[in-house]
């Protein structure tokens, strides 16, 4: 039974450890002893997670609560969101270039490197498609704010959205890129039904 | 049917033993079965001390021997003076009405 005592809480060993240990001395051990101490090993636990919870999310006039670590670096979260998007910006920008405005030259520059793509894993065409829409949510999420905050004894939950210049770029992008990508994949599947 | 009604508030057998003297943890539980009929198993005794302790309502006394003896304090005396009164105002009706059929 002494095993057990391991799994209280730290703090709460220092302090009564020794006195428990000293009483299950006097105790037999049963099968009904073992379980009330693993129920009093967990409400303990419970109850300090909860002592360390709870005012946090109840402190009335505190430090507005951000409820995602996006909120603090919207920049480093935009630029990483470009570094995602940016193959398939440059895919998208050379197809359209090559195929839609037909330059001279651009089709048999880029042919290539679309029959490589066409034998790549399908991996590559997730990825692709993907892509953009994993980089608009990196780009937005920093720009939406909630805060939970006790405001004369009620709880409340404000919605807020924040305008950052690079991130509204980025997102303007991801919207473009992942539009005609999904507009040409959808076209292309209604052209090839029967 | 087993009184499962004490059992479930071992803070106050705690408190009533307490109000008895000071006491160590086997000598708790040893009285609690006396007076209620409970075993108090050594996690519950230990939870429900913590807690006690923290709302100062009891509090250590220097170690004897190897036994740590704790006390009820004037905090503890109130509320349990309070929980006491309470339910015998519910005992006293409760047994009134049943009296009554």
């Amino acid at each position: 039974m002494r095993l057990i005592l391991r799994l209280y809480p730290s703090a709460w060993r220092r302090r009564y450890g020794e006195e428990l240990s000293d009483l299950l001395d006097e105790m037999p051990s049963t099968p009904a002893t073992t379980l009330d101490l693993l129920r009093g090993a967990a409400t303990l636990h419970m109850r300090a997670l909860l002592d360390r919870v709870a005012p946090r999310l109840l402190a009335a006039g505190g430090p507005p609560m951000p409820t995602h670590p996006l909120q603090r670096h919207p920049t480093a979260w935009a630029l990483v969101a470009v570094l995602l998007a940016a193959p398939t910006a440059i895919f998208v920008t050379l197809s359209v270039l090559a195929y839609q405005l037909e330059l001279p030259g651009m089709q048999a520059w880029l042919e290539p490197f679309m029959d490589g793509l066409q034998q790549a894993p399908r991996i590559v065409d997730f990825f692709l498609l993907a892509a953009p829409f994993l980089a608009f949510l990196l780009a937005v999420l920093p720009l939406i704010g909630l805060r939970l905050e006790r405001v004369d004894g009620e709880l409340q939950i404000t919605f807020a959205l924040r305008a950052r210049t690079l991130n509204v770029i980025v997102l303007a992008l991801c919207v473009v890129v992942g539009g005609f990508l999904a507009s040409h994949l959808l076209a292309e599947f209604l052209l090839e039904r029967p | 049917m087993p009184d499962r009604s004490a059992s479930s508030d071992p803070g106050l057998l705690l408190l009533i033993s307490l109000s008895g003297g000071p006491k160590h943890g086997h000598a708790m539980l040893l009285d609690v079965a006396s007076f209620a009929g409970v075993r108090l198993g050594p996690g519950t005794l230990y939870g429900a001390l913590t807690r006690l302790e923290e709302d100062g309502l009891v509090e250590p006394l220097p170690l004897d021997g190897r036994r740590r003896p704790y006390r009820l304090t004037d905090a503890g005396l109130t509320a349990l003076r309070g929980r006491l009164t309470g339910l015998n105002a519910a005992v006293s009706i409760g047994l009134a009405r049943v009296g009554n059929r």
